[in-house]
């Protein structure tokens, strides 16, 4: 079925062969036994461009780095702002690192509901939402507030070199592209200290190289304080190649969570499932 | 002109904007962002002095905060003097009056302050009065501005609640607008010209200058900073 193969090796990123997608998870990349960081049941309805969508999702997360894969309104940025606390969700219940940071019950008032401000999650969202009203370096040091004038000053540097940004402290939000803006504001919820890291597409507005070294900068940092990431793409190469586990989401639900490897094969199989099931296009590849 | 009514208004005027910035800031912030199911109820009850006759808010100041109600004697013993026909009564009145004048603009103001940005704020730990400090209230500097210029011009200009609370007591209640009142009764149109003239300029001064800052702002993109 030389369609299939060829509609089959468009959706794999480079670097992985149908052969390794085909085959169910070997000694790849591991996701340790643990417990979990987060474990998540929700539940939730919302109107997004006069369309309802369904949120319902119930998974556990124990991987370092986790990425979760799906088309545009398949619901991954409001995932997102439901872990942040910027969106209650209609019932379920989330808990971070074993504390309950939310508890809903089905048509009942909130039993636990932590605001956004006291969760330490940081989120870099798809829009980079810097405080226009600030400096880059100000933007920074949102978040620093009970570190001395030099230490802050000392973290805004070594933040904004993370990010590749050093030179663009003193630069009003006005002046900058959207690729830089994206630097100061990961720059910015790292200053913040978060216990989690929780990425939207960060790096959509930035070219190849930079997404590549800010992205390793940014993991690195993560890795070092035992940061956990969940990131956020519809760009199959990226979910693939960067996380420990991917969840593959699709119309508010997650379709399958493992090893890239397991999630891809199933991915594979869910294709062809959907290919056998119109022969015309099999017919129309051949 | 009577120098005295100047100096009363402008002092009335002054008192007047400080203590509805105070009130009205959090008050616009409040109704900016809640969700709370009485909301349009307050809102309504906040605009009502724009459309109600002057001399109905002053009416039911007059009877509500005189010596029959209980409120009316509580404030009579810690003043040691009756609200009504006196400056702080002035300023009572004025403060409801002009209400509207001030949280209009700042609900419009801090309403259109991008959300992403208030999310971004509570991720990074800032509370919501926090929030309101930091980033609400700095990219809504155009809209302090209305409100205080609006209250201000507003204050300047009225007459029915003033008459009603205040009566005319020349040095304590007799206002600008009073003694114009006042001056044409008595056929001095010459005075009578020079106040309402000085009034005339007082409020095309601050709406002239609201709307060129507007035109300037829109003619850097929008950009308030």
């Amino acid at each position: 079925m030389p369609g299939v193969a060829i509609l089959f090796r468009s959706i794999l990123p480079p670097g992985i062969s149908p052969e390794i997608a085909s085959g169910l998870p070997t000694s790849g990349a591991a996701v340790a036994a643990s417990s979990p960081w987060l474990t998540a049941h929700i539940e939730h309805r919302f109107q997004h461009d006069r369309a309802e969508f369904h949120l319902r999702l119930d998974f556990a997360l124990h991987a370092a780095r986790t990425v979760v894969f799906g088309p545009s309104g398949s619901g991954k940025s409001s995932l997102l702002r439901v872990l942040a606390g910027l969106l209650k969700p209609d019932a379920g219940s989330i808990q971070l690192f074993g504390d309950t940071v939310c508890q809903i019950r089905h048509g009942g008032e909130a039993q636990v509901f932590l605001a956004a401000e006291r969760r330490r999650v940081g989120l870099v969202m798809q829009s980079p939402a810097v405080f226009p009203h600030l400096t880059a370096a100000r933007n920074v040091a949102f978040a620093l507030h009970d570190r001395g004038k030099s230490g802050q000053k000392e973290t805004i540097h070594s933040l904004l070199q993370l990010v590749e940004a050093e030179n663009l402290a003193g630069y009003w939000p006005r002046e900058l592209s959207g690729g830089q803006l994206q630097r100061i504001a990961i720059a910015r919820t790292l200053a913040a200290d978060p216990s989690i890291l929780l990425l939207d597409e960060p790096f959509a507005a930035l070219d190849a190289q930079n997404r590549q070294r800010i992205s390793e900068n940014l993991h690195q940092w993560a890795r070092e304080r035992r940061v956990p990431v969940l990131t956020v793409t519809h760009n199959l190469e990226e979910a693939f190649a960067s996380g420990d586990e991917v969840l593959s989401m699709e119309e508010g639900r997650i379709l399958a969570q493992g090893t890239p490897e397991r999630v891809l094969a199933r991915e594979r199989e869910r294709l062809l499932q959907t290919l056998r099931a119109t022969p015309s296009l099999l017919a129309h590849g051949t | 002109m009577d120098t005295i009514a100047l100096l009363l208004t402008l002092r009335l005027a002054l008192v007047t904007t400080v203590i509805l910035l105070v009130i009205a800031v959090p008050l616009a912030y409040w109704l900016a962002f809640t969700r709370y199911r009485w909301k349009t109820l307050v809102q309504a009850v906040c605009s009502l002095p724009i459309v109600l006759p002057p001399t109905v808010l002053g009416f039911y100041l007059l009877v509500g905060l005189g010596p029959r109600t209980a409120l009316g004697r509580a404030i009579t013993h810690l003043l040691g003097h009756p609200l009504a026909f006196s400056f702080a009564g002035l300023v009572v009145g004025s403060v409801i009056y002009s209400l509207p004048f001030a949280v209009q603009p700042l609900t419009s103001g801090f309403a259109a302050v991008d959300r992403s940005l208030l999310d971004a704020a509570a991720t990074l730990g800032s509370g919501r009065w926090d929030r309101m400090v930091r980033v609400v209230l700095p990219l809504s500097r155009g809209s302090l501005l209305t409100a205080a210029v609006l209250s201000f011009a507003h204050t300047v200009g009225e007459f029915g609640v003033v008459l009603m609370i205040g009566g005319n007591l020349p040095g304590a209640t007799r206002t600008l607008s009073i003694a114009l009142y006042d001056q044409v009764q008595d056929f001095q149109y010459a005075q009578a010209n020079r106040t309402a003239l000085f009034l005339l300029a007082v409020c095309l001064l601050a709406l002239t200058a609201l709307y060129s800052r507007s035109q300037r702002r829109d003619a850097r993109g929008g950009d308030l900073v």
